[in-house]
């Protein structure tokens, strides 16, 4: 029982930043229309550059809300600069993104290096409840998640931001019309998904090591848990995240570790071909058609 | 027999009833118009009779052959012909390579039949586009783009040609010199089955109206008959023309 | 008009000579081991890069798995060769049809799945394949890959000289480049365009546009296959991380660099990819930014990519002397 749950809160810090990240590309691509595959490395730059401050004596906290505005002006700069363009296009877009994908990845070589980064626990406490030893830190990166998802889930759903927003994703151009302004939108969910980006990244550096090639796995991950969570659901993509967990670990509890990421990459395959709206329902993107 | 026969046509979209169960002849030598307010099924007909959709139930006979739930390329190379509202050319394209294609594709060609065109370039004089055969079809203005749209649908060598809309976005000398263009065809032996907002262009053109209401068939006749129905006015007065 | 359109055939006649006779010249100008083995990477990626410039470029359909395709040929060679012997010219009709099966394939979800969805899907069966590969014991050679023998001699010519080597991808890129300039100017190359440009008006007029899409996509394979079995001979080792989705993804942004339709877009993206890095002696991380960066670029400035943007410099020069 206790091995139970220390293992429930591993995976669930795991599928924490799993959850982060899906649900930034479920935002962006569901709701902004955008297929950002340069997202993965946002959470990467995010890890890094929470790697450098803290490097530099920064507090972990404070490195974290450094990493989560500077990537939110990452993506704030690549939404105006780059992605505005090619709204028409999206699959110009799409290929852009890889372009951007590839640069921060060499960038980021360029400034550090390819060796794995990683930070002390911040924290470095072990929580005893119940009689069961609980990483303190795991357990800040489960309630942290907890509170974002919160956060996104009543904002897109409640509050009349999410409201104008989701009409503006059915019709832009009735929306437009109204006098909903689609173009800030599409700029603030973007920002506002590179912002969980760079959290994510700076949470899971607090976990594990990061590469300059972490983007790329995880980038795969957070697209099946948006998919699977369908595009748009917030709520979804929380499922899709603890799914995919939940897979991984019993993939990898009953001996088949080396074929973890081949599941997660079926389901989406699966998915985008029989039912592209997700299993928990959503849109198809704004011009999926 | 009509050369188009649909028989209790219907088309669900995930609970959403479109058509509930439509029947209509349609001859390959007259005009004959389909009219409805917004949402009552016009545009589904047209897709699930050219095999955009698949129907829910009932059955599409053409030419006295089965062609319920079939391709649509198959549908087209039959002689039954649709037009878009929208997208109407291929707009990276030539105006000629966008006849041409249909050219190529659609319906064989037999030596001696009523057919009076043989090539883009012939096709493109008849709608009034001559000229114009090297611009570039997506840098046209709207007017052309309607013409270029019948002419594609031309190079598929129609037996029926379905026009969905042609006159939508018109303007008044447009849309007469279109419907001077749409009587023609019955002569050349092409018949014509069009939807279209604007009574008067319907009450000239067509010899035959077809009216529906929430996915049914509720009126059908001559067009004085059945604009002066009181059941049509109904529909039309009491919903959006 | 006539004149001119004269004119712009004779350019493209000469163009072509002149462009073919660089590369049968190109090893006697002395370019040294370094710079002709690079021509020869360059030939094969080029190779493959017509493929994915025809599914693309004229039909409209992206793939960022496309690695994949190359990988099968690859494989098809080293497993021939290695389980019961096979050698080069028998292998390499196996490799172009096994790759194009399997690229017809991982097309089926094209005929319900559009754009971004679709290119998602493709990026996944990269990954997959990669996983399986990786994982595929003595089979496959696992994450070490498997070793390939030499090509067998015709007419005493020995192709691991690197001379005979190039001549061969280059005999191999000529065939490939006739093929797609033939299918880009037949009527096929027009159906193609057609479902590019307006998918339900092709079906509307009788284009059989699933049939078609398939077919592209098998000939892309086909292409791949080929590039895949002349890469495995020529490197003499093959591992799954040639194939992987990052190599997919570099094809897909060299295709975009070069320009997918016109006939020396592929060439022009392999081309600068290879030889621009080496030129200006920039090391891999400073010419990936690089490349990433003229990516970006070449998208927002120059949509046909580079090789449509000399095309319009240089018509805008010859308009220029003209005046």
């Amino acid at each position: 029982m206790e091995i139970f749950i220390q293992q429930l809160v591993n995976s669930l810090s795991v599928a924490s930043v799993t959850i982060l990240i899906g649900i930034g590309i479920t935002l962006i691509f569901g709701l902004a229309g955008i297929v950002n595959f340069a997202h993965g490395e946002f959470l990467m730059v995010g890890g890094m550059i929470t790697w450098f401050l803290v490097t530099s004596g920064l507090n972990f906290f404070a490195a974290l809300l450094g990493a989560m505005i500077l990537v939110g002006a990452l993506g704030f700069i690549a939404e105006r600069g780059l992605f505005r363009f090619t709204l028409e296009r999206p699959m110009n877009g799409f290929i852009m993104s890889i372009g951007m994908s590839v640069i921060l990845q060499h960038v980021v070589i360029r400034i550090f290096n390819e060796v794995q980064k990683t930070i002390p626990d911040p924290i470095g406490k072990v929580w005893v409840i119940g009689g069961v030893d609980i990483i303190a830190m795991r357990g800040v990166v489960v309630a942290l998640t907890a509170v974002v998802v919160a956060i996104t889930y009543f904002g897109i759903s409640r509050s009349r931001y999410g409201m104008a927003l989701r009409a503006s994703i059915a019709d832009q151009d009735t929306a437009a019309l109204m006098g909903i302004p689609v173009r800030r939108y599409v700029t603030g969910v973007f920002v506002y998904g590179s912002v969980l980006a760079g959290l994510g990244g700076a949470l899971m550096i607090a976990l594990f090591p990061i590469t300059p090639f972490t983007g790329s796995v995880v980038i795969i991950r957070g697209f099946a848990v948006s998919l699977i969570g369908g595009l748009g659901n917030v709520g979804g993509a929380v499922g899709g995240g603890l799914l995919l967990g939940l897979v991984d670990g019993l993939s990898a509890g009953y001996g088949f570790p080396e074929w973890t990421d081949a599941y997660s990459l079926v389901v989406m395959i699966a998915i985008l071909i029989v039912r592209p709206q997700g299993l928990f329902g959503g849109t198809l993107g704004p011009r999926s058609t | 027999m009509a050369a188009l026969e649909i028989a209790g046509l219907r088309k669900e979209f995930g609970g959403v009833i479109a058509l509930a169960g439509v029947d209509i002849s349609i001859e390959s030598d007259k005009i004959v118009g389909i009219i409805g307010p917004n949402g009552s099924g016009k545009t589904t007909l047209f897709n699930v009779v050219a095999g955009v959709h698949k129907p829910t139930a009932g059955r599409v006979t053409w030419q006295g052959k089965d062609i319920t739930g079939k391709s649509a390329y198959r549908i087209a190379r039959a002689g039954l012909v649709r037009t878009f509202q929208q997208a109407m050319s291929y707009p990276g394209l030539s105006v000629r390579e966008n006849v041409r294609i249909a050219c190529e594709h659609g319906r064989r060609r037999e030596h001696g039949s009523k057919q009076k065109w043989s090539s883009p370039e012939e096709i493109l004089d008849f709608v009034g586009l001559r000229g114009l055969e090297d611009a570039l079809a997506g840098s046209m203005p709207f007017g052309n783009l309607r013409r270029l749209g019948v002419a594609v649908a031309l190079g598929a060598n129609p037996i029926l040609l379905l026009l969905d809309e042609p006159a939508a976005g018109l303007n008044d000398s447009e849309t007469s010199e279109l419907s001077q263009l749409i009587l023609q065809f019955p002569k050349l032996g092409i018949g014509i089955c069009l939807i279209d907002h604007d009574m008067y262009l319907m009450g000239t053109l067509c010899e035959r109206l077809v009216v529906l209401n929430f996915g049914t068939k509720i009126a059908e006749g001559p067009p004085d008959l059945v604009l002066n129905d009181p059941k049509v006015a109904e529909v039309y007065l009491g919903g959006e023309i | 008009m006539a004149a001119s359109a004269e004119n712009s055939s004779k350019e493209k006649i000469v163009a072509a000579v002149a462009i073919g006779l660089f590369l049968v010249i190109f090893p006697w100008l002395n370019p040294g081991y370094r710079y002709l083995s690079l021509a020869i990477t360059t030939g094969i990626t080029a190779i493959a890069l017509y493929g994915l410039g025809l599914q693309f470029g004229q039909a409209g359909i992206m793939s960022v798995g496309h690695a994949a395709f190359i990988g099968v040929g690859a494989y098809t060679a080293a497993i021939l060769s290695g389980n019961v012997g096979a050698g080069f010219w028998v292998a390499l009709p196996f490799s172009i049809l096994l790759s194009a099966f399997i690229a017809g394939l991982v097309g089926l979800p094209s005929l319900r799945v559009s754009g971004q969805h679709y290119i998602i899907i493709t990026f996944c069966f990269c990954a997959l394949l990669n996983i399986a590969l990786t994982n595929g014991g003595a089979f496959t050679g696992g994450a070490t890959g498997l070793d390939v023998g030499s090509i067998d001699r015709i007419f005493e010519i020995n192709f691991d000289q690197l001379r005979n080597a190039y001549y061969l991808v280059i005999l191999a890129l000529f065939i490939c480049v006739v093929v797609i300039y033939l299918i880009i100017n037949s009527s096929y190359g027009r159906t193609l365009n057609a479902i590019r440009e307006n998918e339900p008006l092709a079906r509307a007029v009788g284009i059989n546009a699933n049939l078609h899409k398939i077919g592209v996509l098998m000939v892309s394979g086909a292409l791949a296959g080929v590039a895949g079995i002349l890469q495995a001979y020529y490197l003499h080792h093959i591992s799954p991380a040639l194939y992987g989705p990052f190599p997919s993804l570099y094809l897909a942004l060299m295709v975009m660099l070069g320009g997918a339709r016109l006939i020396y877009g592929p060439l022009v993206g392999a081309i600068i990819v290879n030889f621009l890095p080496e030129i200006m002696r920039l090391d891999p991380i400073d010419s990936r930014i690089a490349y990433g960066v003229g990516l970006l670029i070449v998208i927002l400035l120059l949509p046909g990519g580079v090789s449509a943007g000399l095309f319009g410099a240089y018509r805008w020069l010859m308009s220029k002397r003209q005046q």
